[in-house]
């Protein structure tokens, strides 16, 4: 079986570690998630009276 | 030289660049990094939305610790999914299929929540090695049958993903061959043989999927218990 052959296992090794650390992460860490948009109700917010002094 | 059929798993060689490093380095380019832009693509939009919600259930046996653990793991389901389902395309080459690639991220991986656990919680860790309510006189034996079963588990990982991707290209050209020789002597057989083909490919596009998402799920299993 050829992939018993253990000539090139370090060089994968070393390379498909070095891609999945320096390529990808930066990549799948670069994508934000926002919070889910909440819908307007059609009614306006009750407001409460201001009952402290501005300053 | 007589190929044979297993020549297609060897690492190749092109004008002397190692082809793995192309199979390996360009899938990523598939993958655009976001900017900040409010309104992405559909692409972006679709690997955006599907990263979030895989991490999210990835993530759900978790604790706060193991969320730390989010980055890699979602990092290293795209990679293999990727790798996977491009090597379903005629004439690629899948570097999953080679042992080293797999041992090389299954071995550290798993070494990583061991020392983890070990180190953090060394009492809560050990205690996996015994089921509860076992009677007082298997423990000794039972013991050493659950270390066994832990020291085996990166080899499992490993294992698992080589020979389900090496076993399902092995069919996939053995089928296709044999299609391809049958066609001259019996066409009925041979158009049988296409269609047995088509289905095979797609199980092994399911295949591909599903052993990505097992590889990446047992770790944080084994994460699960060690965090």
């Amino acid at each position: 079986m050829p992939q018993l052959n253990p000539a090139p296992w370090l060089a994968i090794l070393t390379f498909s570690w070095l891609i999945f650390l320096t390529v990808i992460p930066p990549k799948i860490l670069a994508h934000s998630f926002p919070n889910e948009p909440t819908p307007h109700s059609t009614k306006a917010p009750k407001t409460d009276p201001w009952m402290w002094p501005w300053h | 030289m007589a190929l044979s059929f297993f020549d297609q798993f060897m690492s190749p060689n092109f004008l002397g660049i190692p082809l793995i490093a192309m199979a390996i380095a360009l899938p990523w380019t598939l993958y655009p990094t976001p900017s900040t832009r409010w309104l992405s693509n559909r692409l972006l939009t679709l690997q955006n939305w599907s990263i979030n919600r895989f991490t999210q259930q990835l993530l759900l046996p978790l604790n706060q610790e193991g969320h730390k653990w989010a980055a890699l793991l979602a990092s290293l389901m795209i990679f293999l999914l990727s790798l996977n389902m491009l090597g379903l395309l005629p004439y690629t080459f899948t570097p999953t299929t080679q042992l080293s690639l797999n041992l090389g991220l299954a071995v550290p991986l798993w070494l990583a929540t061991v020392i983890i656990g070990m180190r953090n919680r060394p009492t809560h860790a050990l205690g996996h090695l015994l089921p509860e309510g076992t009677p007082s006189l298997l423990i000794p034996i039972l013991i050493i049958i659950e270390t066994i079963s832990l020291l085996i588990r990166p080899i499992a990982l490993g294992v698992r993903l080589t020979a389900n991707l090496t076993a399902g290209h092995l069919l996939i050209q053995l089928i296709a061959t044999a299609s391809f020789v049958l066609l001259p002597l019996m066409p009925t057989v041979a158009v049988l043989t296409t269609a047995l083909l088509f289905l095979l490919t797609l199980l092994e596009v399911a295949v591909a999927m599903i052993q990505a998402y097992v590889f990446v799920l047992l770790l944080s299993l084994y994460l699960q218990e060690n965090v």
